[in-house]
């Protein structure tokens, strides 16, 4: 890996923007997105910023099961974004549909529409889970230029 | 030749204003973290931030006007970088100084806010389109004071450069505080200018997402912030030429120390009135600045016209 792509790299894992976007939770998960926005958890440490356009934004953090009605509207959001793009689905709902799947409205999980990088069980997840799963993606990402981790999984 | 290419890319040009944009971006966001009890970002962060953006894929909106949407941002990047070159930072002449810079200068920080006017009209976005009318409206109440208040400090010292004005004023300090009104107006008008809190209604991003700029992405969207940081050094380093002149007679590294601290200074103070104030409407922002900065940049000027013929010089 070249120095350029090097550098690069880092400074895409320094400073990922994300965009909070509500595909049809029960509000829990969206609160506690906002509580670990909040100074007491204080994401700016690591780079995070809420963005309000999806333009800006590196990162989607999606909450809720994707709802009939707002499939479309997730799949355009998820195309206005620039890439590098990440999504993280945020809840059990969003994983997988939770208790809202095989509902008559609803499509299922995120990665029913677009692909999840990331997957935070919990219903609310909360925000330390929040933190750390997209902790994990950062990581994840630094890894993945090397072909191979000792003991890590492929 | 060489020496003019020296001052326009390396000092004060674009490195050092690229290199002090970000030390300032980064100082006014760790203040204001600090000043709400977090811990704030690490010291890379505008680097960071910028390396992300200008490494990623550019999206252009299919109904924006291709030319102008990819120009606006790199004119208000050149406008206001352009603009330091006739400013007073190490020593007691600027590197173009000739009289009327006030003006030139004024002028050149008028035109990014222009830019983002044209670049968030051209998006075809309804949000940047009220946004860009926004800070287009925004500029009619804080332009006047400001202006004002540059021209009343430029009058009592009877030149229109800013180099003899700073040059002015060091020499008679005392007159220093003659001008106390004129500066806080016109700090308050550099917060409109920059778009920052109290005045940040162009980009209110509860209300219309990110104002002009909510369809720039990648690269563009880096030069903005990047010139929004150009903008704010520059303006300081305006305000501090013109109501901080001290330490000009110092040797020459003395003499950037002092800007530089004048600089922060400046800095400082946005960061705190930032954190302090919420965010205005935009009627009650234009009553404020028309009812309240106004008359008081036109006393500053009456003052001055009297205190010009009643002092002996
Ligand atoms: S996971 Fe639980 S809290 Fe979150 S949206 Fe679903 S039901 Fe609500």
């Amino acid at each position: 890996m070249g120095i350029i792509s090097k550098i690069i790299n880092w400074s895409r894992l320094k400073s990922p923007w994300v965009l909070h976007f509500n595909t049809g939770a029960c509000n829990a998960c969206d609160i506690e997105i906002i509580a670990a926005l909040t100074p007491r958890y204080d994401l700016e440490r690591f780079g995070v910023v809420l963005k309000a356009t999806p333009r800006h934004a590196d990162v989607l953090l999606c909450s809720g099961p994707v709802t009939k009605q707002i499939e479309s509207r997730l799949l355009r959001i998820y195309e206005q974004m620039s890439e590098p793009k990440f999504v993280v689905a945020v809840g059990t709902c969003a994983c997988s549909g939770g208790v809202f799947n095989g509902c008559y409205n609803v499509a299922g999980g995120i990665n029913s529409v677009i692909p999840v990088s990331a997957y935070i069980p919990g219903c609310p997840a909360s925000p330390k889970a929040i933190i750390d799963g997209v902790v994990k993606l950062l990581q994840s990402l630094e890894a993945k230029p090397k072909s191979k981790r000792p003991g890590g999984k492929k | 030749m060489l020496k003019a290419l020296f001052h326009i890319l390396i000092f004060p040009g674009l490195s050092f204003l690229f290199v002090f944009g970000f030390f300032a971006e980064y100082v006014d966001r760790k203040l204001y973290a600090r000043l709400q009890n977090r811990i704030g970002p690490p010291w890379f962060q505008p680097l960071a931030d910028f390396i992300k953006l200008i490494s990623k894929q550019e999206i252009i909106p299919e109904e924006a006007d291709n030319n102008v949407f990819k120009l606006m941002p790199l004119l208000a990047l050149a406008a206001s970088s352009v603009a330091i070159l006739y400013i007073p930072i190490s020593g007691e002449r600027s590197v173009f100084s000739f009289n009327g810079d006030v003006i030139v200068v004024l002028y050149l920080l008028t035109i990014p806010t222009f830019a983002y006017f044209l670049g968030g009209w051209y998006s075809r976005s309804v949000y940047s389109m009220i946004g860009a009318v926004r800070s287009l409206t925004q500029l009619f109440a804080y332009e006047v004071p400001l202006f004002l208040c540059i021209l009343a400090s430029a009058m009592l010292a009877d030149t229109w450069s800013l180099s003899g004005i700073a040059a002015f004023y060091n020499q008679h300090i005392g007159y220093w505080f003659c001008n106390i009104i004129g500066f806080v107006v016109a700090l308050i008008c550099l917060l409109g200018k920059l778009e920052k809190v109290p005045f940040d209604i162009p980009e209110a991003e509860t209300e219309i997402v990110a104002g002009s700029f909510t369809e720039y992405n990648g690269r563009l969207l880096a030069f903005i912030r990047m010139s929004f940081n150009v903008e704010m050094v520059v303006g300081a380093s305006l305000l501090a030429a013109v109501f901080l002149p001290f330490g000009l007679n110092l040797a020459p590294a003395g003499v950037l120390i002092c800007y530089l601290i004048q600089v922060l200074i400046i800095i400082v103070a946005i960061s705190f009135l930032r954190t302090l104030f919420a965010r205005l409407r935009l009627d009650q922002m234009i009553n404020f600045c028309w009812k309240y900065l106004a008359p008081l940049a036109f006393l500053q000027v009456l003052f001055n016209l009297t205190l010009k013929v009643v002092l002996p010089r």
